[in-house]
């Protein structure tokens, strides 16, 4: 059967439901194709399930560790029962993935699902269980995302080696779990296997976790507490093969030159991620598509074929959900007639390892690179907020970066507790081109984990209240790169 | 691909379109990326306009003499290597076809019609806005809805910020011109006798713009003149002075940094000089900075260069800004920029000759005030005749805004710090 749309998202991801809905919105008739689950990975295999399972492990770990320092005592060790964790973080992802699809039929988007290949560039195929359709529209929105990357000698099955796909489905915890890559992805899967009972060993080929993705003072305070915990992190370290042997497997690795072998349960793979630009025929129909993979588009994200848009990981870095959105409701907008662009100054980042790291704006070395020469960097450790100890989370510090000059805030680097819930002030902050002093004289409720904000605006600014910096007056010297100096000028 | 479309690129704040003057190149060129293709004439500005791509001139869209929308293709390049789709021969012939047509009329263009936004190509108009761009996201947005380029913006606020008011100001629209020129008298032909004893050249390029802008300016405002003279013999002491000790900055320093900061005092006492009117809101706009433009003799004819912010600078920035913009003007240089958004404007016509004139106002400014030589003239102390120096002054007003009364009270004021200088003093920041 032939269908005609106003508009074809490929992809119900956080990019391509988002832009269904706002198309539907502005009365464009829309329809969203999609092979799997609403949702995409996002709702169903990668943020909202991995924070489920971030949350229980974290529970766990603080009745395990803490609760009797706050005075509660509980007869023997609290018992995991890995199987019904995995059934709730699942009632988690079908509730959300149902709250999309009501979203969807309540804007009237007509859902298909299937498996989607352009035929010309202006008819798409979709075939599916019951589903045999043609769909013609006037404008495509491809949001078909991205999938875990594999490297010589490791072939994803999710069963020996798994994506985090497969960690998140595992029923059992592993006993021993080698992680191949210590990105993000890696990181938060193995922060909360190791709280569940697994035995983590990370192996990275960079000389740093997280390197050139998170403000290296910040990821310094995780990789400490992960040692801490009992995370073993190798670093520089090539995994070359693995071989079974019995049930479990041996991966060998090379580390300073020499080969290595490590035992292993299950093996984790998360080295990154590409586009998924190989599918759908977008070669086929004359769609340009760069050397990393991603379709090529312009700022409104319109590809060279006029009728054609992309968003969210397949039309670029960074891969993240929050701009796919952000790009979905601009596209859709566009379509709409519209005049948009995409002009954001900065797409915030979150990581959920502990304690949390997220960051807005730019870290030190790119603000340099943007011809900011001087720069004020100041500090402000959660040690120093009543509402962090009170939480017994003052691990981490709020970091920002200014123009020594204008005092416009240019970067917010956090580690610490509710990183991820601070980070949206920073970005707002960025956006609205915010000085420090526009920050530190915002009155912030007491007590919370907020005020790190103000004060870190304060400390940088030279005269934070809550840790002892050089006196204002400048009567009484400190002797100069004085420890006491929470702020400096670079 | 096989053909490469070349676009008008945006060329400077508020300017919608230009007119071609000459291309740079023939048909059959080979052109490399950012070679000049052609010269286009802006409000004031002839600029070299580069091609992004390198390839071979194919076709030109436009003749010279037409006035070219900005971001509309202007030639077709033939770019060699990479031929491969037959859809894109397909566009070949959709180029090709205006081609027959001897005028271009906008709508025959192989790229889908409104080029400005959601249109055909990947280039998106206004530009994103660069990450240095200091505004809100909504006034982002508010730029991108007015068709405004935000880059091209002069914040007002603290650092450059561009604030809403930045924008909404901005004359970036692209829709103010025609409303003006749409009440313009007929043109009249005129029927010359012919032959070698008349030659007829084309009125184009800036003599063409100088033109419209004062014939524009004459229909809207209601002028008038006030002359007067003022003594200036403690002037020149003073100038004197400046000018030896401005010798080891190796700035030369003349008579107008001394009037314009005089009259920056004098218009702070009577703002109405240094205004607006807004016709269409019907509203009076007093400025609260001052950009000083003077009129600057070229080659290529009259030029006014504005000195940005004059009543923040001292009288040797003044008088640098005065000595690099006359230059700059003289060998044709001036970015669009630099001769843009003057608050009020002096014209130094007495430095050629003259005893006094009657300026035009450059619209929509509601005064230009006017310098003439400095002169000896017998003058009576008591009995006795004595030399002094004068110099005569013209201040001429848009009368919907300025009375009589109140040009001579400024003027007498003005006069007043010319004839005593350390009243001048007084008003320095």
């Amino acid at each position: 059967m032939t269908k005609n749309f106003d508009v074809c998202v490929i992809g119900a991801g956080p990019g391509g439901y988002v832009a269904a809905i706002r198309s539907a919105q502005l009365g464009l008739k829309t329809v969203i194709i999609e092979r799997e689950n609403l949702g995409g990975v996002c709702l169903n295999v990668g943020c909202i399930p991995s924070k489920a399972m971030i949350t229980a492990a974290h529970f766990l770990h603080r009745l395990e560790h803490q609760a009797s320092d706050m005075g509660i005592e509980i007869s023997g060790k609290p018992k995991l029962n890995m199987k019904k964790l995995v059934s709730w973080k699942q009632s988690v992802c079908d509730k959300m993935s149902g709250g999309v699809a009501q979203l969807l039929k309540g804007n009237q988007v007509e859902i298909i699902s299937g498996e989607a290949e352009f035929k010309d560039a202006k008819t798409l195929s979709v075939v599916g269980k019951n589903v045999n359709d043609l769909i013609q529209a006037k404008h495509f929105i491809i949001a078909t995302g991205s999938r875990p990357i594999e490297i010589p000698g490791f072939k994803i099955d999710e069963k020996e080696v798994l994506s985090s796909t497969g960690a998140l489905a595992l029923d059992e915890v592993p006993k021993k779990l080698v992680v191949i890559g210590g990105g993000y992805i890696g990181l938060e899967i193995s922060s909360y296997l190791q709280k569940l009972g697994s035995e983590v060993t990370i192996l990275e080929a960079m000389p740093a976790l997280l390197q050139g993705v998170a403000d290296a003072e910040c990821v310094q305070v995780v990789a400490r507490k992960l040692k801490k915990s009992g995370v073993q992190v190798h670093l520089g370290a090539k995994a070359k093969s693995y071989k079974a042997s019995g049930k479990t497997y041996e991966v060998t690795y090379e580390l300073n030159g020499k080969s290595e072998k490590i035992k292993a349960d299950k093996i984790l793979l998360t080295v990154g991620r590409k586009p998924n630009s190989d599918q759908m025929g977008l070669r086929k129909i004359g769609l340009k598509i760069d050397d990393k993979g991603f379709i090529e588009t312009n700022a409104q994200r319109k590809t060279n074929l006029s009728h054609i848009f992309a968003i969210g990981d397949i039309a670029g870095q960074p891969m993240l959900a929050h701009k796919a959105s952000h790009e979905g409701v601009m596209v859709a907008e566009i379509i709409s007639g519209q005049n948009r662009a995409y002009d954001a100054k900065t797409v915030p980042a979150v990581i959920f390892v502990d304690p949390e790291i997220a960051s807005a704006g730019w870290m030190e070395e790119e603000a340099k690179a943007h011809g900011h020469k001087e720069l004020k960097i100041g500090k402000f450790p959660f040690g120093a907020n009543g509402r962090a100890v009170s939480m017994m989370e003052s691990e981490g510090f709020v970091k920002m970066i200014a123009d020594a000059e204008t005092h416009v805030l240019l970067g917010v680097h956090i580690v610490g507790p509710e990183a991820s819930n601070l980070i949206s002030e920073a970005a707002l902050a960025i956006e609205m081109g915010a000085r420090l002093e526009d920050l530190a004289l915002t009155i912030h409720p007491h007590p919370t984990l907020g005020e790190t904000m103000m004060e870190a605006a304060e400390a940088t600014l030279g005269h934070a209240i809550h840790v002892i910096q050089r006196p204002l007056s400048g009567a009484r010297k400190s002797p100069a790169g004085s420890s006491a100096s929470a702020s400096r000028v670079h | 691909m096989a053909t490469q479309d070349v676009r008008l690129p945006d060329i400077g704040e508020g300017v919608t379109e230009g007119e071609l003057i000459k291309w740079l190149v023939k048909e059959g060129d080979q052109v490399s990326a950012d070679q000049p293709i052609a010269e286009v004439m802006t409000d004031k500005a002839t600029v070299e306009v580069p091609t992004p791509y390198a390839g071979t001139v194919k076709q030109f869209k436009y003749s010279e003499g037409d006035m070219i929308p900005i971001e509309t293709v202007m030639l077709v390049l033939d770019a060699s290597g990479s031929a491969s789709a037959s859809k894109e021969k397909k566009e070949e012939k959709k180029a090709e076809a205006p081609k027959q047509e001897s005028k271009p009329a906008p709508s025959s263009h192989s790229a889908p019609a409104p080029a400005r936004s959601g249109g055909g190509g990947m280039d998106v108009y206004p530009p994103a806005s660069d990450i240095h761009v200091l505004a809100t996201p909504a006034t982002r947005r508010l730029a991108r809805e007015m068709n405004i380029d935000i880059n091209q913006i002069q914040g007002s606020g603290l650092a450059g910020r561009v604030t809403r008011e930045d924008v909404m100001g901005s004359n970036g629209g692209g829709k103010s011109a025609p409303a003006a020129t749409a009440a313009m008298p007929p043109r009249m032909a005129f029927k010359g006798v012919g032959g070698d004893l008349e030659e007829r050249v084309s009125m184009r390029g800036i003599r063409k713009k100088i033109a419209e802008n004062m014939q524009m300016s004459k229909h809207v405002i209601p002028h008038f003149t006030l002359m007067e003279e003022a003594r200036a013999d403690e002037l020149m002491k003073l100038r004197t002075q400046a000018k030896a000790a401005a010798e080891k900055y190796g700035v030369k320093v003349t008579y107008m940094p001394f009037i314009m900061k005089a009259l920056i005092a004098t218009c702070r006492e009577f703002p109405m000089f240094n205004a607006s009117i807004d016709d269409q809101s019907q509203e009076i706009v007093y400025k609260k900075y001052f950009n000083l433009g003077f009129a600057a003799d070229t080659p290529n004819g009259l030029m006014v260069p504005v000195i940005k912010n004059a009543d923040q600078k001292t009288l040797l920035e003044v008088s640098k800004d005065i000595n690099d913009l006359a230059a700059k003007a003289r060998d044709g240089k001036l970015a669009l920029d630099e001769m843009k958004g003057a608050t009020i404007t002096v014209t130094n016509i007495g430095s050629v000759g003259g005893l006094y004139a009657t300026p035009i106002i450059n619209h929509p400014e509601v005064a230009i005030f006017g310098m003439y030589k400095l002169q000896e003239r017998p003058i009576f102390v008591g009995d006795q005749v004595r030399k002094a120096h004068f110099m005569n002054f013209t201040i001429t007003c848009d009368h919907r805004l300025i009375d009589g009364a109140v040009a001579a009270n400024f003027m007498k004021a003005f006069v007043a710090r010319i004839e005593n200088p350390s009243q001048l003093m007084l008003d320095m920041i």
